[in-house]
């Protein structure tokens, strides 16, 4: 086992952070989560904390998930930036990777796919 | 699909009052089916014949399948490939109509065969569901609310019926949906999609309902109406509408925004022309669905 890792979580559900936060606290992994509600947040508390990881939902308030990862790309070209959205449009996917995203986490959650993807960035098992 | 419309058919032809239907709804989970509803419905005996070994039934201890295999109504054979049926929802929804005394074996009888032909149904299991069949119900269940129809507001409609399906049961029944220039709301999530086709969603609960409604989709047992049960409520219609954006843009090439969700405000909604309101049965209450969709 590591170090604790952060990880930000920006989701305008309280019920997708929840999700996702049980989901990676099952992992083997020591974390402490930081979490926002809109892109803006993503991006404040991003360039406050530096985390190790950041999940970004796709549709969110005030400024949306790809925006948020491509300012937070700007500040940081090593960020590791997830997209967690039920929206997979080819477009939409292509402009998160545009954006800068480094993977994709399709909503409703599988434990599966988000073990693997915290597994694949950050180590653990 | 089709078994969710038969409680609304049988609302349309006026065999049931909405109440009664709501009643058997709530009912039907603890309702386990009866031989003789299957024997009907698998036209191996007649209403009156059914109605025979039941009164039978109450004058000697044996079984219904004994009786009518006495009466040289069924085979042994066919009792045995009767318990092997997996029942449909409908059926069992049926059998629970008639066990309130809202109906009568005769009725349903006619009811089955009414539907199943009206929807070119054949086999029991409904497990040969055709998408085109499914379109043409939907269409069919505005065309009877006197609703216009359009390409992308059925295929709204069906992703919206299998997405409740998917995500929170096939226990409901569909009410026939109306307009309305007024609603009052309860806890109402309202999501817009904006681009070449415009929509406006709300889906509306009261909070009893919605605990319940949060405990299904999210697999949680919720007790109070809390910011997870509210949040429960916004990711349902986020969801669904987000697949409906991917379906749009897999199968047309059609680019729409998807607004966040927001939590209706007002506490009465003043609602344009092209709204229409869809109730939907589940044992645990009724949900609204509203819907405003304009082609651009």
């Amino acid at each position: 086992m590591g170090s604790t890792k952060k990880i930000l979580i920006c989701d305008d559900s309280i019920m997708a952070r929840k999700q996702l936060k049980d989901s990676i606290s099952q992992c083997d992994i020591d974390v402490e989560f930081i979490e926002g509600n809109n892109g803006q947040d993503a991006v404040d508390l991003y360039k406050a904390n530096q985390p190790d990881m950041v999940f970004l939902d796709i549709v969110m308030p005030i400024k949306d998930g790809a925006t948020a990862a491509r300012e937070i790309r700007e500040f940081d070209n090593n960020a590791i930036v997830v997209m967690a959205s039920s929206i997979g449009t080819q477009q939409q996917l292509k402009n998160a990777i545009e954006a800068g995203a480094k993977d994709f986490i399709q909503k409703p959650l599988d434990f599966a796919q988000v073990k693997k993807i915290i597994k694949a960035h950050l180590g653990g098992e | 699909m089709f078994s969710q419309f038969f409680g609304s058919y049988l609302l349309r032809k006026e065999v049931i009052t909405s109440e009664q239907l709501a009643e058997a709804i709530s009912k039907v989970s603890e309702t386990h089916i009866k031989l003789g509803t299957l024997a009907i419905h698998s036209g191996y005996m007649v209403a009156s014949e059914v109605d025979e070994v039941c009164y039978l039934q109450s004058r000697e201890d044996k079984r219904f399948g004994e009786i009518a295999i006495e009466r040289g109504y069924l085979t042994e054979d066919q009792v045995k490939e009767l318990l092997k049926i997996q029942t449909p929802y409908y059926l069992l929804l049926g059998q629970c109509l008639v066990d309130m005394g809202a109906i009568t074996n005769t009725d349903l009888q006619d009811c089955t065969i009414g539907y199943e032909s009206e929807n070119e149904l054949i086999d029991i299991d409904l497990s040969n569901e055709s998408t085109d069949k499914i379109r043409q119900l939907i269409e069919r269940f505005f065309v009877i609310a006197e609703i216009p129809v359009s390409e992308y507001s059925v295929m709204y409609m069906e992703l919206l019926f299998n997405n409740l399906i998917r995500f929170i049961g096939d226990d409901f029944t569909p009410l026939t949906p109306f307009p309305c220039a007024e609603y009052p709301t309860n806890y109402c999530v309202t999501q817009e999609i904006n681009g070449e086709v415009n929509c406006k969603s709300r889906i509306d609960m009261p909070r009893d309902v919605a605990i319940e409604f949060a405990s299904r989709f999210i697999n949680e047992d919720f007790e109070t109406f809390d910011d997870y049960v509210q949040a429960s409520i916004e990711d349902f219609m986020n969801l669904h509408n987000g697949l409906f954006v991917v379906n749009m843009s897999n199968s047309f090439s059609i680019e729409l925004n998807l607004q966040p969700p927001a939590i209706e405000t007002e506490d009465v909604l003043q609602l344009s022309e092209a709204t229409f309101i869809l109730p939907i049965i589940y044992p645990f209450g009724t949900i609204h669905i509203l819907i405003s969709l304009v082609d651009a």
